[in-house]
């Protein structure tokens, strides 16, 4: 089965691995991810911020070209990236008049019929088919990992069809289980990390942070796990900090959903790269004897 | 925040109300002040505005105290008041709307760092289409830099350069600093979508 995919610019560079872990993981689950051809920034938060018309124009670009691939579904893995296409195209279906003035100036136009799927929405359904613990080689016994989804995958500024619980979505526990990990219950999964705000306003980042470190540590969790590399990028570079502003002493390593699927179904760590994590990422591994 | 006798004049105040709606799509005065969005809201604590006083000083047509506040330039965006809203309302999309009509009437924003963060992003994407990651940085630090030398803060700057050398040492250690920046071929219609979006909303 091929899908389309969007990577994001963060993808192709201080997220890199995410990338690499991605196309392994999908295509040993059958799935071949096709990134599509010549796609553009999607604007992220800061486009909103500055300009409401770049903030659907710039996703219009790349849904135009998936229009006119011929493929039907879009895997987006960043959840900045994955909501701003969402509202997008959203957009652009309430608003002709907007979608033809955005049109004007684009080779591929854009229709707004793709399904936009989020790295979850492509593989709780492969977890619920028994298809994920079947391929499983190695179960992730040992393994608590704290389930983050952070604002974008279920919060949307606009009225779009939300593909989980709003306050609890289950998504993550439901592959993490199925790879036979233990995540925890907790109240802080959808909590903002403040991601965008750790550069120009990292008080208000690190208070944030410190709230969702408190609650993963207090409930048992032995690490993270995030679909976003936003919000991975965040409590992995920064957790340092937050724990030194707040007194926390423990450290827990981030991971990439794909790269626990990957370690279960037995792609190799140093393919995947984990080694790349700002906080030791291998050690629990190693430690679990899961690697 | 020292509370001021109201001065409501529906003259003056209805066309900048109308302004908020229209541009950030939200009914305001749908808002009955459940302060449902205040209980959620993960920075009110620290901006001592909440989402429901925000709307509320909207709905009074009180232009500078709406611009100038702590939320507009320290929200987040995480969208969970409007999430929980009754009636739909989100304030999200209002704060963004005040910070492009605080740009728009030159007004210095309170936070000026969260403008210099944002524009430098989108000028960046401008440059490439995609986002130079390194580019982006550099063009925050310039004008942060410059804007804490005209102030005089010698120490925030000290701060900044030591954090972000700490992070780019780290990032380099971990193989996550990429040097390049990627063009793409369809940069001219991106650029094109830049010039119509200049000086106007939607």
């Amino acid at each position: 089965m091929e899908l389309a995919y969007y990577p994001g610019c963060s993808l192709h560079a201080s997220s890199e691995l995410y990338d690499i872990q991605n196309k392994l993981v999908f295509r040993e689950l059958g799935m071949e991810l096709r990134d599509i051809d010549d796609w553009n920034c999607c604007g992220a938060s800061s486009a909103g911020k500055t300009n409401d018309f770049l903030a659907v124009a710039l996703p219009a670009r790349n849904l135009g070209i998936v229009d006119a691939s011929g493929l039907s579904d879009l895997v987006i893995p960043c959840s900045a990236c994955y909501s701003r296409m969402l509202v997008s195209q959203k957009r652009l279906i309430d608003d002709p008049e907007l979608k033809s003035r955005i049109n004007a100036e684009l080779a591929k136009k854009v229709e707004g019929r793709i399904k936009i799927l989020s790295i979850l929405e492509a593989l709780v359904p492969k977890a619920h088919s028994g298809e994920i613990a079947e391929k499983t080689k190695i179960k992730l016994s040992g393994l608590k990992p704290a389930c983050y989804y952070g604002c974008l995958l279920t919060r949307f500024p606009s009225d779009v069809a939300v593909p989980d619980d709003v306050e609890n979505p289950q998504g993550m526990e439901v592959v993490c289980r199925a790879l036979g990990a233990e995540p925890i219950e907790w109240s802080y999964k959808t909590d903002c990390c403040g991601a965008s705000a750790v550069v120009n306003d990292a008080d208000t980042s690190l208070t944030l942070m410190s709230k969702i470190m408190k609650d993963a540590l207090a409930r048992g969790a032995n690490c993270f796990v995030a679909t976003c590399p936003m919000c991975q990028m965040n409590l992995d570079a920064y957790q340092d900090k937050a724990g030194e502003t707040f007194g926390i002493k423990e450290k827990l390593p981030v991971y990439f959903i794909t790269e626990l699927l990957g370690v279960a179904i037995g792609v190799s760590p140093k393919q995947m790269q984990v080694d790349r994590h700002f906080i030791d990422a291998m050690g629990l591994l190693k430690e679990l004897k899961l690697i | 925040m020292q509370s001021e006798v109201c001065k409501f004049e529906t003259a003056t105040s209805q066309p900048f109300l109308q302004e908020v709606m229209e541009r950030s799509g939200q009914n305001l005065l749908a808002c009955y002040q459940c302060r449902r969005c205040a209980a959620g809201c993960p920075v009110g604590d620290m901006t001592g505005v909440t989402p429901d006083r925000l709307i509320r000083m909207v709905l009074l047509g009180e232009r500078d105290a709406a611009i100038n506040n702590l939320l507009v330039w320290q929200c987040v965006a995480c969208y969970t008041c409007g999430t929980r809203c009754p009636n739909s309302i989100q304030t999200a999309r209002i704060t963004e709307t005040l910070k492009h009509m605080s740009k728009e009437s030159l007004v210095e924003p309170l936070t000026p760092k969260v403008a210099f963060f944002h524009d430098a992003f989108s000028k960046s994407v401008s440059h490439f289409g995609r986002l130079s990651e390194l580019e982006f940085m550099g063009l925050y630090e310039m004008k942060n830099t410059a804007s804490e030398i005209k102030r005089g803060r010698w120490k925030a700057i000290l701060d900044e350069i030591m954090n972000q050398t700490k992070l780019g040492l780290s990032m380099i250690k971990k193989r996550r600093l990429h040097f390049g920046s990627e063009k793409i071929r369809g940069l001219s219609e991106v650029k094109s979508l830049y010039r119509k979006a200049k000086g106007r909303g939607i």
